[in-house]
């Protein structure tokens, strides 16, 4: 028996370290089984996962472990009684979010040791690296993933192939290819689930692409917020290195090329992919402006080529099976299969991987099971502060590229935020204008100034103090925005705002209008107060009341001053009877 | 003037390794920070010197990337997820009861030095939202009374 | 080198291959805004002002960075790409902390730009100044006399002691202009062989037939006076504006080709038909020149005079017997000019009765002042009743008053106290509460129920097809002369472009502005005002002299230099404003939070005023790329992005080699070299 724990930072955060310390704890020596260490399966919902191994064979699931359960857990290995971990072990219900997915990028998370190379091997790891440095001239691979339709899974859902052959025509004694791993949409964890549980996958991926194209270097640009990531995949090269899967000569080729990491230092920006240029070459991380392209003028200014993790991680399977059986998945505009991280007020959250053309309602419905607390599905976010917001209407539309992008949202990468009643949506659009004001870098005017007062004209709107001819003005800065922002960020921040206006227009008109939170989330438009015929007078809102704005006599209806209440809400969480009404 | 001038000597390894590598400074800059524990301005100048560049330049790409402090920071670092997760699931109530209870700003440190906050980006750990990172260690699932709470244990280990 | 052909705005122009959009328009002679480029420095793309559309690319492409290909047809104004440009300028000035002018100009109803000719004034060139001047005043020697200057109003050194003495300045350097041996003469343009004919000679016709001349226009001036000058002539007394000095500059006004012709009365001498079928345009200045009744029973009796008519008799030449007692009622300046004059004509008591108290009087404080000194007493808080008399003038029942309620206007209406009256005697009763216009032989011209002429605010088009209309005559009818001068040269501007077959479009051109308080100049020394040497009041109340001595040059100099220099001293080289001014544009609608702003000295000899960068990043580039220095650098990310140079102490100004690159290349004033 084997015992193997989640302990992606998912896990850790939950707690799996905990659970990880408690089991070595009880060891003597003397047990049936050994404890091993796995990275994300992406079941967020379920943190900690351990499961349990027959043999190959998965034996037990078991979830929200925590350390009381050590015990239980050890003693279920040691005797073979999975009897006494039966209340911890997963739910049937709960295991169709992963039989409903399809998985190609995240074949291995959570599945394999991300610090194994064997555990790689064993599961079909650097065959397709072996099959290409072997039998495939770069043309070949090239012509294999322009045959398999892989679009960029970073945002923009460029092809592939088309990047790539351009770096490959650039000619030039240095070449690099990069990994755009500075995952900064806020809600989109893929990436780093990919690197830590999978970092072998990212690397044979990256080798392929720099065979392709010729490249002399690999870097890879990650968050430093990424730690375990930086740390597995650091470990990762270092065993490649010593099995000759990275520097010279690897595997007895001519093919030469090392890779190296680099730790970002905090700018979301650094996600457009000049501005990541800039960046490595330890610069203020400030978007060039394009035309060159990377593929003539990028690092160094040298010919370099750069792609998200999620598309090298499709790489070396598309190699192993072939473009043709990855492009029979997906729809005619968009092939493959596509991560998301699933988040917000859903019930199951955590990464799916699904193949294209699936519906929102599907993944939201079916495999995330729908909304927590059985509210009403308002609204999902989709391509973080670039995207937009799908209303309910829109939930059929089918995941491709094309699809999302007529709703006026995008694919972005990955990011799925679902929504329900409670959400308010000019807060929303508050809130992505918040996230892109701050990253800005400030170079152009457009993006600097512009958000900057899209923020303040949304401020002043969920504040109450919205104007008529505000959304007008909204309107017609996001225009501008879009139409005159020097790099994607600027170019994609008014998204949030014009879906949210296009779709929820009646929002806003009730925010500025009636000075009213439809959602009742905007806490300057709400006001609190006691409904007399039950409030009982127990007295408990009165002594929560941060701020004593309420009164009255033991025993009798109490009552809220609504000059001193700041309505953060800690009353109705006190109120056993209902009594208190927010409006 | 007023402060003792900071110890190069900690730096110098970094620096003869990397000072001469084109491209280096936020990796410089990076493990300048893990030595010193935030940037000091004479170590900004000194870095600048020593791979040839200028005081302005180096002290642009430290104030462009929201890792760099120029400050010290407290002994304990609160990091507060701003993440669409957190946001949906109301991270701004408890990042507001955090600030009101120590008496903090974002990038503020209180007065005495054991707190600093900082708003952060996502932080990866969507299914915990809304989450705090206290040196290192999440703490998810809050509510402001939650939040507090934390501190106040931390507060009275440290015996305040 | 290869060319290629490439169409701009229709234009088909050559260029290089390989050159961008905006390159081959520059080399073309075609302007495409810009902010941040700069030939000689690396792309940059920050400001957005470049973009054009190009046919068949759906994308708005910026022209800096942008490689023209063979057959490209580009557009630089169609909607798309005029609104994208306009919204980055808006941007800019939203986020834009400065004065572009001082509020002594913004405050002048002609923009007349009194802290560029103080400036010349301080630095001894009189003839610059007047030039200045000239360019929206014809006649500096007499406003600078006569006018209440709302520039001086509104001058910020009053934040450290006492304004500026901008209108004595003005008469100051136009007084030794005139006596110069080679008064400025204004260049004119070409004949345009167009006939305008202008209808009165007062400031608003003065000054649009100065400026049409210059236009190179054929203009003609009919008045009804024997003189030219209008209710500068005939109304303000002599004391207040010599007439030689009047008539010094209609003359000079004459000496451009300017045809007078006097004695014409509109509708009697000459038809408005007459004049539209004669000439290409018509402008209608005929003033205000109606006086005003004193609205109390008895006002029919023998003695009870207008306030303009009796001055425009005094003026010409008539020293009427007023009788012992003389009341004045109003409170304004052709009040103070009639009971001065009648104080000059021999009258023993002269009163001036006011229904409101001194602080509301519209008459500049210094006209009471003055009057005051000269023997005039004022009676405020007290209103005609009645006149009393037997066919003639013999007393004058005064209500008292008392303030009440605010009215509309903001000042305490007067009420009446009930009951309480007192009676005075009086010769003579002069009306001085307001003028109106006479509507004699406007034929079919609309005018409002006060009887002014009608006219567009923007553009001062009546409602007849080439006729035009500005001053007293128009729509709220009397002002001040500066006033009607802006009337008078907006009028001159809208008749150019009707004449020339333009739209009649007009746009306030935008202007950043500031509030300030004492607070920004509290590190000024307090430096007095200058003192206006005056006849003594007893000796000048005898005759009809001019009550000032005009300036001393010492004197002149030193006041000009109290200027505070508001206004950027960039305002005619910067960019930014130029393009702002060049289209309607209103940042106002983008209001919002600025970057963090101030001023500091830095790099030897530049001041940095931060309010006024918007990041172009030239200073910093020129000063790394072409200088080789890389002094300056941007310092924080997104909205909070400023540059900032950045050195220990002294070394740096070892380091700069004070080149001044970096204030050159600033298209804005945010970059000032200090002398």
């Amino acid at each position: 028996m084997r015992v193997v724990i989640g302990e992606g930072s998912c896990g850790v955060a939950a707690g799996a370290a905990k659970v990880h310390e408690a089991l070595d704890a009880l060891l003597t020596g003397n047990e049936n089984f050994e404890i091993g260490s796995t990275g994300c399966i992406g079941m967020c919902f379920l943190e900690p996962i351990v499961d349990l191994y027959d043999g190959d064979k998965l034996a037990r699931r078991l979830v929200h472990v925590s350390a009381d359960n050590a015990q239980a857990i050890y003693d279920a290995a040691n005797t073979g009684d999975l009897s006494k971990v039966d209340d911890i072990t997963i739910k049937p219900e709960d295991e169709e979010f992963l039989n409903g997915q399809t998985r190609i990028a995240l074949r291995h998370c959570g599945l394999i040791d991300p610090t194994s190379l064997n555990d790689y091997r064993a599961a079909d790891g650097y065959e397709g690296l072996q099959k290409v440095l072997n039998n495939m001239s770069p043309e070949d691979v090239i012509e294999e993933i322009k045959t398999s339709g892989l679009a960029g899974r970073g945002g923009a859902g460029f092809p592939t192939w088309f990047k790539w052959n351009a770096a490959r025509q650039s000619e030039s004694e240095e070449k690099y290819l990069i990994c755009n791993a500075d995952e900064g949409d806020p809600g989109a964890f893929m990436d780093r689930a990919v690197i830590e549980s999978d970092p072998h996958n990212l690397i044979e991926g990256m080798l392929i692409g720099a065979y392709a194209i010729g490249a002399t270097e690999m870097i890879v640009y990650v968050r430093a917020e990424y730690p375990l990531a930086i740390k597995h995949l650091e470990e990762a090269m270092k065993q490649a290195r010593e099995a000759n899967l990275l520097g010279k000569n690897i595997l007895g080729t001519d093919f030469s090329c090392d890779m190296r990491i680099k730790a970002g230092a905090g700018a979301f920006v650094c996600g457009e992919e000049t501005a990541l240029i800039e960046s490595l070459e330890g610069k203020r991380g400030m978007p060039r402006l394009k035309p060159p392209f990377p593929a003539q003028v990028g690092y160094m200014n040298e010919p370099s080529n750069i792609n998200n993790v999620e598309t090298f991680a499709n790489v070396a399977w598309i190699m192993n099976n072939g473009g043709e059986k990855f492009a029979a998945m997906g729809t005619e505009d968009s092939k493959g299969t596509k991560v998301f991280a699933l988040t917000g007020k859903i019930r199951k959250g955590g990464l799916v991987e699904i193949p294209m053309g699936k519906t929102l309602r599907d993944v939201i419905f079916g495999i995330g099971g729908g909304i927590r607390d059985d509210k009403e599905f308002k609204a999902v976010q989709m391509g973080g502060p670039s995207g937009g917001c799908i209303p309910k209407d829109l939930l059929d539309t089918v995941i491709d590229y094309k699809a999302l992008g007529a709703t006026g949202a995008i694919m972005g990468s990955g990011g799925m935020v679902v929504m329900d009643e409670s959400t308010c949506m000019v807060g929303m659009a508050k809130f992505f204008l918040d996230f892109t004001a701050s990253e800005s870098c400030g170079k152009c005017v457009h993006c600097r100034i512009g958000t900057k007062r899209m923020q303040e004209i949304l401020t002043r709107i969920v504040n109450g103090e919205g104007k008529e001819g505000d959304i007008e003005l909204l309107e017609d800065l996001c225009t501008a925005v879009k139409d005159g922002a020097l790099c994607g960020l600027g170019q994609t921040a008014p998204n949030p705002v014009l879906t949210t206006i296009r779709y929820f227009r009646d929002e806003y008109e009730a925010h500025i209008n009636e000075k009213k939170c439809p959602a009742k989330e905007c806490t300057a438009l709400l006001t609190y107060r006691i409904d007399a015929d039950k409030c009982r007078g127990c007295t408990l809102c009165a002594k929560k009341c941060p701020v004593s704005a309420i009164d009255g006599e033991r025993k009798n209806p109490h009552k809220i001053d609504p000059e001193k209440c700041i309505r953060c809400g800690q009353c109705i969480a006190t109120c056993k009877f209902g009594a208190i009404v927010c409006e | 003037m007023g402060k003792p001038q900071s110890d190069f000597s900690l730096i110098k390894d970094v620096l003869d390794e990397y000072g001469d590598v084109e491209g280096s400074l936020i990796t410089i800059l990076q493990k300048a920070q893990e030595v010193y524990g935030y940037l000091p301005k004479d170590v900004i100048y000194h870095v600048a010197e020593r791979i040839g560049s200028t005081p302005a330049e180096v002290m642009g790409v430290a104030t462009f990337y929201s890792q760099f402090r120029l400050t010290p920071i407290g002994k304990y670092l609160i990091m507060s997820c701003q993440g669409t997760a957190c946001h949906v699931n109301g991270s701004e109530r408890v990042s507001e009861a955090v600030s009101e209870y120590l008496g903090i700003e974002n990038g503020e440190t209180t007065e005495d030095g054991l707190f600093t906050l900082e708003n952060v980006a996502c932080l990866g750990c969507c299914s915990l939202a809304p989450v705090i990172m206290i040196n290192g260690e999440a703490h998810g699932n809050l509510t402001p009374d939650k939040a507090i709470a934390v501190l106040k244990d931390i507060q009275a280990k440290e015996g305040c | 080198m290869e060319q290629i052909k490439i169409k701009i705005d229709g234009k088909e122009i050559v260029g290089n291959k390989g050159e961008t959009i905006l390159q081959i328009a520059m080399n073309n002679g075609i302007e495409i805004p810009n902010l941040c480029y700069h030939s000689e420095l690396k792309l940059y793309g920050a400001c957005g002002l470049c973009v054009v559309e190009a046919e068949g690319i759906p994308k708005l492409l910026r022209a800096c960075a942008t490689v023209a290909s063979d057959g490209m047809d580009i557009h630089t104004d169609t909607p798309r790409v005029v609104k994208a440009r306009r919204v980055a300028i808006e941007l800019i000035m939203s986020d834009h902390e400065g004065d572009c002018k001082g509020p002594c100009v913004l405050n002048c109803p002609a923009h007349t730009d009194a802290q560029d000719y103080v400036k010349k004034i301080a630095e001894g060139d009189d003839r610059e100044a007047v030039r200045i001047i000239k360019e929206k005043v014809p006649i500096p020697a007499s406003i600078g006399r006569v006018c209440p200057h709302p520039c001086e109003t509104h001058c910020r050194r009053a934040l450290v002691e006492e304004p500026l003495s901008i209108a004595y300045l003005k008469a100051f350097a136009a007084d030794n202009d005139l006596k110069s041996d080679n008064p400025y003469v204004p260049e004119k343009k070409e004949a345009t062989n167009k006939k305008v004919a202008i209808i009165g000679g007062g400031p608003a016709g003065l000054a649009a037939a100065y400026r049409l001349a210059v236009g190179g226009h054929d203009v003609t001036v009919y008045d009804m006076m024997e003189e030219m000058g209008g209710m500068l002539r005939y109304g303000i007394p002599e004391y207040r504006l010599p007439k030689a000095v009047l008539a010094q500059e209609t003359k000079a006004i004459e000496n451009l080709g300017v045809t007078y012709k006097n004695g014409v009365k509109l509708g009697k001498d000459i038809t408005l038909k007459e004049l539209r079928d004669n000439n290409d345009a018509v402008l209608v200045a005929v003033g205000a020149w109606k006086g005003s009744g004193v609205y109390c029973p008895g006002e029919d009796k023998e003695g009870v005079l207008s306030g303009i008519d009796f001055l425009r008799e005094v003026n010409q030449g008539a020293r009427p017997d007023l009788g012992k007692n003389v009341i004045v009622v109003g409170g304004g300046n052709t009040a103070m000019d009639a009971c001065r004059t009648a104080k000059r004509c021999g009258a023993e008591n002269v009163y001036v009765v006011y229904r409101r108290t001194r602080e509301e009087a519209p008459a500049e404080d210094l006209e009471i002042t003055e009057a005051i000194e000269e023997g005039v007493e004022f009676k405020f808080l007290t209103n005609p009743a009645e006149i009393l008399g037997d066919g003639k003038v013999e007393q004058v029942k005064l209500q008292i008053m008392e303030l009440g309620e605010p009215d509309e206007s903001g000042r305490r209406r007067p009420v009446p106290v009930e009951g309480k009256f007192e009676t005075i005697d009086a010769d003579t009763v002069i009306a001085a509460i307001g003028q109106k216009c006479l509507p004699d032989g406007l034929d079919d011209i609309e005018l409002t129920k006060k009887g002014t002429v009608v006219a567009d605010e923007q553009s001062a088009l009546t409602n007849l097809d080439g006729v035009f209309a500005a001053g007293d005559a128009t729509n709220r009818g009397a002002s001040i002369a500066i006033d009607a001068i802006a009337e008078g040269n907006r009028a001159a501007e809208a008749i150019e472009l009707y004449l020339a077959g333009k739209p009649l479009e007009f746009y306030e051109p935008y202007v950043s502005e500031t509030e300030k308080t004492a607070e920004d100049f509290a590190d000024r020394e307090k430096l007095p005002r200058a003192v206006m040497a005056v006849e003594d009041p007893k000796q000048r109340a005898t005759n009809f002299d001019s009550v000032i001595k005009g300036f001393t040059d010492e004197q002149a100099r030193a006041e000009a230099k109290r200027c505070l220099e508001c206004g950027c001293h960039d305002y005619h080289d910067c960019k930014l404003i130029r393009y702002a001014q060049a289209e309607p544009v209103d940042p106002h609608r983008l209001d919002g939070k600025k970057h963090e702003c101030y001023k500091e000295q830095c790099l030897v000899t530049i001041e940095r005023d931060q309010g006024k960068c918007m990041l172009c990043n030239q200073c910093v580039r020129t000063c790394k790329e072409r200088i080789g220095e890389g002094l300056l650098g941007l310092v924080g990310r997104g909205f909070k992005t400023v540059i900032k140079p950045e050195f220990e102490g002294t070394d740096a100004i070892a380091v700069c080699k004070d080149c001044h690159q970096c204030a050159d290349v600033c298209p804005t004033g945010a970059l000032k070299i200090l002398s």
